[in-house]
């Protein structure tokens, strides 16, 4: 097993700047087969988790493919992230990393930038191979109002 | 051939019902009056009784009349609406929009209220007050709600207003055996700013011609013959209120729609029935999920957006899950139709801001009030004009009184057929 913490930071980081260029390929070849992806959010308001986006690998795969399809906004997202912990599980050969990110959103028009959404990842990282693999992906987004949303996953 | 200034500007050769007034989109002297003339005297939806499902639970409402309000359940089991002002020095009373309190306390000074408005603690009160004023003369100032169509709390901040069911009337009648035969919950709740027009975003719940902007309603509607799309009929209901005969959604056709065969109780499988009620609220079914929409104003140009999705109170854990996804592949804040519906409506609130010399809005479409007719938005309009006592293709013209609505005797309904 790698526990070379570097290594699993750059692949955090790595899945950020290619979902900012929405290199999908890109994206997907650092995830497992087994890839699962939730987004969720805590509503305040009636005291409960709220699962927005829940997707196996297969059906992220059509997402992507759907996407082009769908009229969407299309002002750059830049996701700005910083790993906070990095805890190993022996046994299974994983780790388990919590990511503060602040996803920002850039006008195309004129270029202002203002802050989309604030969360944290929450991921699972195979540590079996020679790179580490994404299995896991948990976003728990704080930021709740998303003006007219986005179709481009977190 | 493009326009000059004058053909741009002038009336569309159509009755006057055809065409609006860009100017009740943008004006603020216009939303002003909307706040007087309708907001202070609607019935609003306002939550879901399954959001103080306990005894003492509280949660706030942002009325569009301007006023704050906190929605509590008694000890009794009744739900009651104060305003969320405490009435010494007029400190909000309660912070956050949900919670369980025996007594609402004022941080300010610990003036404390129970579930039922009354005051029943002034921290010193003879000391200060001697006998002057007393704990019955503070009381929270109450008002009227009620709890219905499916378990939601509506509220009316008018103290004369007429019943609710005399708002609703039959608009919602073929909707009831869904809303009725379980108790709902809300799973989320969830809200988006947005710079427009309240009355541009519900227009876009009131018209489904617009459906070649969803690539996702296109392929599972619109291309599928045998969906029975094409003969959704409008039935348009009394007090500006409309419904959208049901149809089957053809989830097959979308690759990665990963939409379950969940159902709803009474439901047709993959049925779909939707009903737009005025002033901006819209409740919209659709297979295994309900979408209740409620819109509150923030300006001429800004609306606060209200999204609740509901399931069945009774539901197991895996049933709400299977829900809460066959809902985010559309409607969530990254589904595919929502963001495309609110991409397209800001559009509408930019281009047509205060100044931008927009032309009068069309609403024209005639198709024996099938599902690419504009008769939603037509109806709604008439609706919008009483009220205001404003003409909605022109907005400068006065036309008879608004409308009371205590007192106003309802439409005759339409003659459109009953949804399928
Ligand atoms: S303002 Fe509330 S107790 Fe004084
Ligand atoms: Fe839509």
């Amino acid at each position: 097993m790698n526990t070379d913490r570097t290594t699993v930071e750059e692949l955090v980081y790595q899945t950020c700047t290619a979902l900012d260029r929405n290199d999908y390929s890109e994206f997907l070849g650092l995830c497992d087969q087994q890839f699962e992806y939730k987004v969720t959010a805590f509503s305040p308001e009636i005291r409960k988790d709220m699962t927005w986006l829940d997707h196996n690998r297969a059906e992220m795969e059509e997402l992507f493919h759907t996407l082009p399809k769908h009229n969407s906004d299309h002002a750059p997202l830049t996701r700005n992230a910083v790993v906070y912990k990095v805890s190993y599980d022996n046994d299974k050969k994983q780790a388990n990393v919590v990511t503060a990110l602040q996803i920002f959103r850039t006008n195309l028009d004129g270029g202002a930038t203002q802050v989309f959404a604030v969360g944290k990842y929450y991921d699972t990282v195979s540590l079996d191979q020679d790179k580490p693999i994404l299995v896991k992906r948990h976003v728990k987004l704080d930021t709740r109002d998303l003006g007219w949303g986005n179709h481009i996953p977190i | 051939m493009s326009r000059n200034s004058k053909q741009w500007t002038q009336k569309p050769n159509l009755p006057s019902t055809h065409y609006a007034d860009p100017k009740i989109y943008s004006d603020p002297a216009i939303f002003e009056e909307e706040k007087e003339k309708i907001f202070k005297k609607v019935w609003m939806l306002a939550a879901h009784e399954s959001e103080v499902a306990n005894p003492h639970d509280f949660r706030t409402y942002e009325h569009p009349g301007g006023t704050r309000l906190v929605i509590m359940r008694g000890e009794d089991m009744k739900i009651r609406t104060f305003y969320n002002i405490c009435p010494h020095r007029g400190n909000l009373l309660v912070y956050e929009p949900s919670g369980n309190a025996k007594k609402l306390v004022c941080i300010f000074h610990q003036w404390a209220f129970d579930a039922k408005g009354d005051c029943v603690d002034i921290p010193r009160g003879k000391a200060g007050y001697q006998d002057r004023i007393c704990e019955s003369d503070v009381g929270l100032r109450e008002v009227k709600t009620e709890v219905g169509y499916g378990g939601f709390v509506w509220v009316n901040l008018d103290d004369s207003c007429a019943p609710l069911s005399a708002h609703i009337g039959s608009a919602l009648d073929y909707m009831m055996p869904e809303l009725e035969t379980e108790p709902l919950e809300v799973l989320w709740y969830y809200q988006a700013t947005l710079r427009t027009n309240f009355k541009l975003i519900h227009d876009t719940n009131q018209e489904f011609y617009h459906d070649y902007l969803h690539y996702h309603n296109r392929i599972t509607g619109m291309l599928d013959p045998k969906s029975g799309y094409f003969q959704r009929r409008y039935t348009a209901f009394p007090n500006g209120h409309a419904s959208v005969g049901s149809m089957n959604v053809s989830y097959d056709a979308y690759t990665g729609s990963g939409h379950s065969a969940l159902g709803w109780p009474k439901l047709p499988p993959n049925g779909w029935k939707l009903v737009d009620l005025f002033p901006c609220i819209t409740y919209n079914l659709r297979t295994s999920v309900l979408r209740i929409d409620s819109y509150i104003p923030l300006g001429p140009d800004r609306v606060l957006l209200e999204f609740r999705i509901l399931g069945l109170k009774s539901d197991t854990p895996e049933v709400r899950k299977q829900r809460e996804k066959d809902a985010a592949t559309i409607w969530s804040p990254f589904g595919r139709n929502l963001h495309e519906d609110l991409l397209a409506s800001s559009g509408q609130g930019m281009a047509m801001a205060r100044g931008s010399d927009p032309m009068y809005v069309l609403h024209a479409r005639e198709e024996d009030n099938l599902i690419h007719d504009e008769v939603g938005m037509r109806h709604y309009l008439e609706e919008w004009s009483a009220w205001m006592g404003r003409s909605s293709s022109d907005s400068t013209r006065k036309i008879a009184d608004s409308k009371p609505q205590a007192t106003a005797p309802a439409h005759q309904e339409q003659d459109v057929a009953q949804p399928a």
